[in-house]
């Protein structure tokens, strides 16, 4: 048995000025290898990793009782310098946390904190990249890194301390599936060489079946860490086949789409079954149509020969890699951009576009009065003080519930963890009814619960007859609520059609339940319906 | 660029560049000649499109030299209402700007608006041409922390533009339209909360990797060459050409009251301008 290298022994924290902790008695043990660290949004993980660098309380403050021991030492009391030599934390936006602009002085920060000799940072710079594979970035600019390259240069630069344990909160939430591939291998290396390395996530597909353990945090309790199959059916945001496994009864639960490809009951239980015909509306009238659309952020197209054509009630998800114009185009589609070429035709009405980092546009002291400001704003009656009330139909309520947050309604928006944020910018964006509703990655930093809420008020909007336009890295939210997938590469846009064959197996954007069932369903509530029937 | 987003050296070692700057600044504010600092401004914006990496926005520069210059200008010939060449009056009533308004105070405004476009453009290589780290190596060792802060805000300067087109984009999309300057609180207010935000995260990240600890050391070393020793020298030779002018009793100011009249011009002067070129000329 190895020894851990962190120990946390009944601990309760709250920040300053909280009624209620972000963590409630707390006991748990790290040791080397990688700790899946999962749970709801705003349910403490994040607390939780800034605990172990003594960030907390150090660093923010608030009360905390209960004892920690992280490489021997105290978190609670020794300066964090020092322990940013035993303990590397990689925060989750990588923009944030740059210093310098280039990717070698900013691997060697942390060295020039330290006093470290000139003579010995070169070589620990070289080691450093080297252990991630990233040297041939060396004398790149940050700003010309693509997100998973930057993640790594952020990965690198709390290595270059050698740090025992290493901690990284949502590393993969904002880069495409290239990138996170590439975060979760280095993760993996690490932990292959005897480190501790604790990893908060969301999307937990990849990092499930090769973790060593899983921990859950929510509402501040954590549980575990134990092997992950004897967690796994406690998670309250599980990955597709989790889901699927536990809501059959399957036992063990398959971590992985391997493991569940051996239920041969299922798939013959499936084989032969018709698919369910996508909607027709892709044949119906369009009301956003874009034609021979070139588009760039400057007077250069990055986008050219864009055509597109969106019905009423038609969800499009658009896919590709980071960088590949997919902002671009919804920004063009919104009017915020003027074509380069080409035209843009909007539906008559409102069109609601959120932005990367919507939680930037909450400015308001409660989340009911973001909501309420939209939809005074865009003339709908059902904002707190309107004619209607906020109990109608289309009032507050009913947008703040579809996202989960009548309970969070009358709390400062920026208070909210990230993902709460994301739900409170997005109620605040779709709120009176659009006709017209474009989404930059809507999901980012959400739970599934979050999802699965976005993803019925997406079904609601286009029950109502908008035109939803997303774009998403994220598979399953495609696959449950898009018409259609489009591949936005190399200034092009390519069809890859509807979810059942852009997300079946073999495809680049394939869905752990579409890899599951090749020609089969590509969602957890399709496979389902498909069983039961 | 040697290619597509790697990073070439600042051509100048950074403490080189920094005491121009210093050496460009002093000069344009030892004296508020018109001549000198119009020099002043012509030599550092010479030296600036010499250095000026390939891409990199000029428009935040170009807007706050208008802004400089024309405030400046502005203030003056509105507030001051002396001088013998009145070109118009506005009614006595008008608190501040009621009075006659003078050739001679808009000249002065002038020169006043030339001033500080010379010292930004001196500063302005600090921010375009070097990197953040070059500012922080540039520093001595007792400002290290003035550096990084210097050095971070840097960084922060493009996440600020960033985040204020977001929310721009975001609170137009909600139905939001500027109109008049309280209106622009829904963009402001979210711009200056999230940059508030970032700095904190920022700082939070900088002590997770051990920024705090102590003595800091430097990555780089950047040796001097006989270039660099030349600029410098060059450079703190002017400054001081101008401060020893000064004590000395040189008539090197210019005030156009009570009428206008041309500024004096030393030879010696114009050439301690001039000499603020050197780096240009190694650039080209």
């Amino acid at each position: 048995m190895t020894a851990p290298l962190a120990r946390i022994d009944g601990v309760t924290y709250w920040y300053p000025g909280a009624v209620t902790p972000s963590l409630r008695d707390v006991t748990l043990e790290m040791e080397p290898g990688v700790t899946l660290l999962a749970g709801s949004s705003g349910g403490g993980k994040s607390t939780l990793l800034r605990l172990l660098d003594g960030l907390v309380p150090q660093f923010h403050g608030g009360r905390i009782s209960g004892r920690a021991e992280v490489a021997g030492m105290d978190p609670f009391r020794t300066a964090i310098p020092r322990l940013a030599t035993h303990v590397g934390l990689v925060f989750q936006d990588v923009e944030t946390q740059s210093v310098y602009g280039s990717v070698e002085r900013e691997v060697a920060f942390g060295l020039e904190n330290l006093g470290v000799a000139r003579s010995l940072m070169h070589d620990r710079v070289d080691e450093a990249l080297n252990e991630l594979g990233i040297e041939g970035l060396r004398r790149r600019r940050l700003a010309t890194l693509s997100g998973g390259e930057r993640q790594l240069v952020q990965l690198a630069a709390v290595l270059v301390l050698r740090p025992e344990l290493v901690a990284l909160d949502e590393p993969t939430s904002q880069l495409d599936p290239g990138g996170a591939a590439a975060v979760v291998a280095a993760c993996l290396k690490l932990a292959g060489s005897g480190k501790a390395v604790v990893v908060a996530e969301h999307r937990l597909e990849t990092l499930l079946p090769r973790a060593d353990r899983l921990l859950i945090v929510e509402k501040g309790e954590a549980t575990g860490p134990a092997a992950s199959r004897t967690l796994a059916a406690r998670l309250t945001s599980p990955p597709p086949v989790v889901e699927l496994g536990a809501a059959l009864g399957w036992d063990p639960i398959p971590l992985s789409v391997g493991e569940a490809r051996g239920r041969m009951t299922l798939r013959s239980a499936l084989a032969g079954t018709a698919l369910a015909s996508p909607p027709a509306r892709a044949d119906a009238e369009p009301t956003l149509v874009a034609l021979a659309l070139g588009a760039g952020p400057g007077r250069e197209a990055i986008l050219e020969g864009i055509d597109l054509a969106v019905a009423a009630g038609e969800v499009i998800a658009l896919v590709g890699p980071n960088g590949s114009g997919k902002t671009t185009l919804l920004r063009t589609l919104a009017g915020l951009l003027a074509p380069l070429s080409g035209t843009v035709r909007r539906p008559p009405g409102r069109t609601a576009y959120l932005p990367q980092n919507p939680g930037a546009l909450l400015h308001w002291p409660t989340v009911r009065a973001e909501v309420d400001l939209t939809l005074r704003r865009t003339g709908s009656s059902g904002s707190s003080d309107g004619p209607d009330g906020p109990d109608g139909p289309d009032g507050a309520d009913a947008i703040l519930s579809s996202f989960g947050l009548l309970g969070l309604a009358d709390r400062y928006p920026r208070d909210l963890s990230a993902g709460e944020r994301q739900r409170a910018a997005l109620a605040a964006t779709l709120a009176g009814s659009p006709a017209l509703a474009l989404l930059d990655e809507p999901t980012r930093g959400m739970d599934l619960a979050a999802r699965r809420g976005l993803g019925a008020a997406l079904r609601s909007l286009s029950r109502r007859g908008s035109a939803v336009v997303i774009a998403t890295h994220d598979v399953d939210l495609a696959a449950e609520v898009a018409d259609r997938v489009i591949l936005v590469r190399d200034g092009r846009t390519v069809e890859l059609g509807p979810p059942q064959r852009a997300c079946a197996a073999g495809s680049a954007f394939a869905t752990q339940i579409g890899s599951l069932f090749p020609d089969g369903p590509v969602t957890v509530a399709g496979a389902l319906a498909q069983v039961v029937r | 660029m040697s290619a597509a987003g790697d990073l070439d050296g600042p051509g100048l070692a950074p403490r080189a560049w920094l005491v121009w700057s210093i050496a460009a600044v002093s000069v344009a504010v030892l004296t508020n000649n018109p001549v000198y600092r119009g020099l002043v401004a012509l030599v550092a914006l010479n030296v600036l499109l010499a250095w000026l990496p390939p891409g990199r926005n000029r428009k935040p520069l170009a807007i706050a030299l208008a802004v400089a210059a024309i405030m400046a200008a502005l203030i003056n010939v509105l507030a001051s209402h002396t001088g013998a060449d009145v070109l118009l009056r506005f009614p006595e009533g008008l608190p501040l700007v009621g009075g006659p308004i003078t050739l001679e105070s808009l000249a002065f405004g002038g020169a006043i608006g030339l001033g500080l476009v010379a010292a930004l453009l001196a500063v302005a290589p600090l921010s375009l041409v070097l990197e953040p780290h070059d500012v922080v190596d540039a520093m001595p060792a007792s400002m290290e922390r003035t550096g990084i802060a210097v050095a971070t805000s840097m960084n922060l300067v493009s996440g600020i533009g960033r985040t204020f087109v977001s929310v721009r984009d975001a609170q137009q999309m909600r139905g939001w339209r500027p109109r008049g300057l309280r209106s622009w609180n829904e963009v402001l207010v979210p711009v200056v909360l999230t940059v508030i935000e970032d700095s904190v995260l920022l700082a939070e990240a900088m002590e997770a990797r051990g920024f705090g600890a102590g003595r800091r050391t430097s990555y780089s070393r950047h040796a001097w060459t006989r270039w660099d020793v030349t600029v410098a020298g060059s450079a703190v030779a002017a400054a001081a050409l101008f401060a020893v002018m000064r004590l000395a009793g040189v008539a090197m100011d210019w005030y156009p009251y009570p009428t206008l009249a041309l500024p004096p011009i030393h030879p010696l002067l114009v050439a301690g301008s001039i000499a603020l070129v050197l780096p240009a000329l190694r650039r080209r």
